[in-house]
């Protein structure tokens, strides 16, 4: 009955866009593990984390997010989220995910803030 | 028959099966519509539903799929009272906020932004309160905060 993740790798330059479409769950767990295994392949060490703002977003997927953030900052690897709704933003606030992972409005704005990020 | 159109209730009765929760924030969603809460407020309500939904099926009914979570949506004095009644036995304790760092550093697990977000984002919580059919989550969400 759960929706299952879909999720497409672009690389754009060095940064590679994760594109997760559907909501985060628990659910989405083997979905963003393959999915960034994928993107470590690809070589890249900038990563965008894109949703959407209709992705509903509950505290499993909150947990398997933090999982993944601490992965990405293990493997020396630079991370932003992008396109997530305001509401999003704030629970990600909350948590205490911007800390580790800036939110920006869009894939866009995203990519120019990596590009002038010579970290 | 004199209704009070401020103190009208909505019920939802949920399987224990998770994915279920969205059926309650929907619900709610529409309820807090007609009451004239903010967009913002509404993704709140819908996001402390869906949490407490989700923790009375995981952590209250322990996963078993023949028990219920009966989620109850009453308005009065210009707020949504939200009861999310569970088959089991109540928490023993409310988990502590959950650390980021010492998550992102393998210190502790990633638990407990379920009961994080409803204390964040609600304006009452009680927890732990025995009912007919088990333990309740008492949460309220006022119209407008602060």
């Amino acid at each position: 009955m759960q929706k299952e993740n879909e999720i497409t790798l672009e690389k754009k330059g060095d940064v590679t866009i994760m594109d997760i479409k559907g909501d985060i769950t628990a659910f989405s767990d083997p979905f963003l593990n393959q999915a960034y295994q994928e993107a470590t392949h690809l070589g890249n060490r900038k990563i965008i984390l894109k949703s959407n703002k209709e992705a509903y977003i509950n505290s499993g997927g909150i947990a398997l997010l933090i999982q993944l953030l601490a992965r990405i900052k293990s493997n020396d690897q630079q991370v932003v989220i992008a396109g997530i709704s305001d509401h999003f933003k704030k629970i990600f606030d909350m948590v205490g995910i911007t800390k580790f992972a800036p939110i920006y409005d869009s894939e866009e704005a995203a990519l120019q803030n990596l590009a002038a990020d010579t970290k | 028959m004199t209704t009070n159109l401020n103190e009208q209730k909505v019920i939802i009765i949920l399987p224990n099966i998770i994915g279920h929760e969205r059926v309650a924030m929907a619900s709610s969603a529409s309820f807090a519509k007609m009451y004239g809460f903010s967009p913002a407020r509404i993704e709140d309500l819908k996001t402390i539903v869906a949490e407490a939904a989700i923790n009375a099926m995981q952590h209250g009914n322990k996963g078993r799929e023949n028990a219920e979570v009966v989620v109850t949506l009453c308005f009065k004095n210009n707020a949504i009272h939200v009861d999310v009644a569970d088959q089991g036995d109540g928490i023993a304790e409310v988990l502590p906020k959950p650390d980021i760092e010492r998550i992102m550093n393998n210190q502790d697990p990633p638990v407990g932004f379920g009961v994080f977000l409803i204390q964040e984002l609600a304006d009452e919580v009680e927890f732990n309160l025995d009912s007919e059919s088990g333990h309740s989550l008492n949460i309220v969400v006022k119209k407008n905060t602060g």
